[in-house]
């Protein structure tokens, strides 16, 4: 290998001033990713020894994790500062590469998947081309495969992904990936034309299964809510004995309310086939905290239906804004005021929409309120609630949606909605500080 | 596919709403980057499609958009030369100055969709390009404070609904500037550079 790799490097760090992660080298130089990992390597350790301008690195740290008895595989970019004490940290390192080398000190993360963003981007077809993780199998459909997968978008796929997203959901307490997660979570989030990541396809398919299901909602039993499952799906053949495989963990779910989901999902898992409910749960469990979703199994199917009107009132918008998003990424208590403003349009509707069955059911719901402090002050009860089950849903919340976000063109749109996840998020770390961050999540 | 020239408004507008926007986003992510504020009130969000950094702080977000709302005309009728986003010291002397020129080709056209999204890639280097800027530029004095000016030209007033007032000479003026350029970009719709203009001595 010639020396001149050395001079390129130096003159995108220094004379452009660029960040070059080990992807983006690989993609620039046409090497493979090992390589492009050596010779940032070799790169740093030469610049380091001449001592000349100073310069930051970032590492790719692999390895087991021991967290409250529970094992894990993490992956994770830190800073070189940081590098000894993740190491330490950890119980058993896997693998350790330089990710990136750049002459600014990063303080987030977020340009470095800028970085790669574009480099991937414009080499959508071949991205993969070098890197060191190969499926024969993984080919690029065509368009009549990718057509006829749409219609048919079965079990196999959410079972597959199920698997995955079930052991991720063990460990997902303690998994801490940067470097994956925003894909994986920005690819929830991204454009249905947006390339990418499988959490898209997982998005798409789910989208697809709920676009069908959603027309053949029927009057439901109203205290089984494993009939949910029987009742409306009796199409989909193979998920039937999934069904009845799932009845007796059910109803033992329906019979406590409380039950968290979590552990009742590593039960899901033994099943081989689970229906698509599930695994659009499991792949939000990674993100989701858990007392959210108490009671969810049990409504799960109502709430599917529904959810486009008046979605689990924790879940925030996200659920009624689009109807693509599953409420992945939350079941984290939404911002107050569009929250407020969404509420009572919901409420409006059941009176006005189509009516097929009325029932009345304790629903938790957020209150805020200015206390005597003069701190916002959330806090969830439980309200009694009458809903309906009707077609209609999908319009009326769509406009419901539009009221809390601002005129404003489309990206901007995006950007509301990632706040107020975000800021959902933000106040869910800090409910023990519910006063201070709520200063903040008054937007 | 249309074929739009400046003077349709509509095409004007949507020109100064990406512009505007992607001010926004620029104005924040320096705030982050050079630490005018302390880091807790930034949170993540997405824009062009990557991880930016935004305020959380009501009253600074307020502050900004009623600038740039402020701006918004100017820029659509293309009277708005340059953006500055002044860094003071607690003297109120300019620090740093983060220069956004922007210019707009007298006759725009825009001629396929995919204008759009080589702007939004052009936008996005702009935003990886100030996450970098720390590199080329010394750490700035504690205790800064930061002020939006703006250069117009002398024939039309921005409007009268969020209060404007001329620059004092002593907070536009800076001694012995160092010009650090950053990034330019040109596209059919607009022509915009950054640089930064930055005090020799901080301390």
């Amino acid at each position: 290998m010639d020396e001149l790799y050395l001079d390129n490097i130096d003159e995108y760090v220094n004379d452009h001033n660029k960040i070059v992660t080990y992807k983006w080298l690989s993609l620039t130089l046409g090497v493979h990713v090992n390589t492009a990992k050596q010779m940032l390597y070799h790169y740093l350790d030469h610049k380091r020894k001449e001592s000349s301008a100073q310069l930051h690195a970032t590492y790719l740290v692999s390895g087991k994790f021991v967290d409250n008895g529970q094992t894990s595989h993490k992956v994770s970019v830190v800073r070189e500062d940081q590098l000894e004490d993740f190491k330490a940290k950890m119980s058993l390192v896997v693998s350790v590469h330089v990710y990136s080398v750049q002459r600014a000190l990063l303080r987030d993360s977020g340009p470095l998947y800028a970085v790669d963003y574009d480099a991937v981007k414009d080499n959508l077809k071949n991205c993969s081309r070098y890197s060191a993780i190969h499926c024969a199998s993984a080919v690029p459909m065509s368009s009549v495969e990718l057509q006829q997968a749409r219609e048919v978008q079965q079990a196999p796929t959410p079972e597959a992904e199920n698997k995955k997203a079930g052991m991720n959901g063990d460990t997902s307490p303690v998994l801490k990936s940067s470097a994956k997660p925003p894909k994986g979570i920005m690819g929830m989030f991204a454009n249905k034309s947006a390339p990418k990541s499988q959490d898209n396809t997982k998005e798409m398919k789910p989208e697809k299964k709920e676009d069908i299901e959603a027309p053949k909602s029927k009057p439901i039993a109203k205290a089984n809510p494993v009939a949910n499952f029987f009742g409306t799906q009796t199409l989909k053949k193979p998920e039937k004995p999934v069904k009845e495989e799932e009845a007796p963990q059910s109803s033992s779910r329906a019979a406590q309310q409380h039950e968290r989901s979590k552990p009742e999902e590593k039960q899901e898992t033994v099943a081989p086939v689970e229906p698509q409910i599930d695994t659009k749960k499991d792949s939000r469990s990674k993100t989701k905290r858990l007392e959210d979703s108490d009671g969810e199994e049990e409504k799960m199917e109502k709430k599917k239906r529904r959810r486009i009107k008046k979605p689990e009132p924790d879940s925030s918008d996200e659920d009624v804004i689009p109807d693509s998003p599953q409420p992945v990424v939350t079941r984290e208590p939404s911002s107050p005021s569009p929250k407020k403003e969404v509420e009572p349009d919901r409420h409006s509707h059941p009176s006005s929409s189509e009516m097929k069955i009325r029932k009345r059911r304790q629903v938790m719901k957020s209150h805020t309120f200015l206390d005597d402090d003069g701190c916002m002050v959330t806090e969830k009860g439980y309200v009694s609630e009458s809903y309906s089950e009707s077609e209609d849903d999908f319009k009326p919340s769509k406009q419901a949606s539009r009221d809390p976000i601002k005129a404003k063109p489309s990206s901007s749109k995006e950007d509301e909605k990632k706040t107020q996840k975000k800021a959902s998020a933000n106040s869910n770390k800090g409910a023990k500080q519910a006063s201070i961050m709520g200063f903040f999540q008054k937007k | 596919m249309t074929t739009l020239t400046r003077q349709d408004l509509n095409f004007g507008q949507v020109v100064a709403d990406i512009l505007c926007e992607f001010l926004e986003v620029a104005i924040h992510l320096i705030l982050y980057v050079r630490e005018v504020y302390p880091s807790g009130i930034f949170q993540k969000r997405k824009k062009y499609n990557v991880p930016v950094q935004m305020s959380c702080h009501p009253e600074l977000n307020q502050y900004i958009q009623d600038t740039l709302h402020c701006i918004k005309p100017l820029i659509e009728k293309n009277d708005a030369e340059k953006v500055v986003v002044v860094i003071m010291d607690k003297e109120h002397h300019p620090v740093e100055r983060f220069v956004f020129e922007i210019s707009q080709p007298p006759l725009l056209s825009i001629s396929s969709d995919t204008l759009l999204s080589h702007v939004e890639q052009l936008l996005r280097a702009f935003i990886l390009k100030i996450s970098v800027c720390d590199a080329v530029l010394n750490s700035n004095p504690p205790g800064n404070n930061c002020y939006l000016h703006v250069l117009v030209t002398l024939m039309c007033l921005p409007l009268q609904d969020f209060p404007w007032i001329v620059a004092d000479e002593q907070e536009v003026h800076m001694q012995e500037p160092r010009l650090i350029p950053l990034k330019t970009m040109t596209s059919d719709i607009v022509k915009m550079q950054l640089y930064v203009e930055e005090r020799a001595q901080k301390t």
